[in-house]
């Protein structure tokens, strides 16, 4: 898990992951990986066209929960392992926000384990977003529709 | 009882926390609140004047990092945040 105040290429930070985890001790893997990139819209919730995103979080509790929430889904699922990044600080449209990535042993909890992490970081973990547009900035008072 | 703009925390104090919309609309992030028996996170809601008797029903409570009640009771030296509509992903 990790938060990121610069971009990143969240196809570099999978493959960096799974080489990681081939040279494990044991090395991990599993039949099954599912990826899940989010990425800013080029549109504020009211349709404007959006300068920025900015994200802040609770330092501290953020980073507890979401390791809370990997490990309790991970061992839900019985996966082998959980990948998290998400950004925090001002994005700009269509910059990458978050990376969850889950490695199984078959594609059904590779999937469930996926969309139930990321659905849990939308709920769970404390991140607040603010849509810029023409100087101005607007808190989002909750989230997109599944 | 006793309030404080960022002064280091002492004991039988209370470390209260606010963000986002919320820091906005109240004009700071953090204070410290002398802690007295039996206080919750509405009684601290209350004191510190963050609008009527209690926080609306989309605004959480964290103590020590970890979601709690409103009504749970707190203990001197407890961090208490009260949280915003959560956003992430």
């Amino acid at each position: 898990m990790e938060l990121l105040a610069a971009p990143f290429d969240p196809l570099q930070s999978l493959a960096t992951w799974q080489a990681r985890l081939r040279i494990g001790s044991p090395p991990i893997g599993g039949a099954a990986e599912a990826h899940f990139i989010g990425r800013v819209r080029p549109v504020a919730s009211d349709g404007a066209p959006l300068e920025a995103l900015e994200i802040e979080h609770y330092p501290g509790m953020t980073e507890g929960r979401i390791a809370a929430i990997t490990q309790a889904l991970a061992h839900l699922h019985d996966v082998a392992a959980v990948l998290v990044r998400h950004r925090i600080g001002r994005l700009k449209p269509d910059e990458p926000i978050v990376l969850v990535a889950v490695v199984a042993d078959r594609r059904g909890p590779a999937l469930r384990c996926c969309q139930e992490v990321l659905e849990s970081l939308k709920h769970e973990a404390p991140f607040w977003k603010r849509e810029w547009v023409n100087g101005c900035g607007h808190w989002v008072a909750g989230n997109t529709p599944l | 009882m006793g309030l404080s703009w960022g002064n280091p925390m002492t004991s039988g104090e209370l470390r209260v926390r606010l963000f986002a919309g919320l820091r906005e609309e109240a004009g700071w992030q953090e204070r410290s609140l002398a802690h007295q028996s039996g206080m919750t996170a509405v009684a601290v809601w209350t004191l510190l004047n963050l609008g009527g008797t209690a926080p609306p029903a989309t605004v959480r409570v964290a103590i020590n990092h970890e979601f709690a009640a409103l009504d749970t009771p707190l203990a001197n030296g407890d961090e208490v945040a009260f949280l915003p509509p959560i956003s992430g992903g």
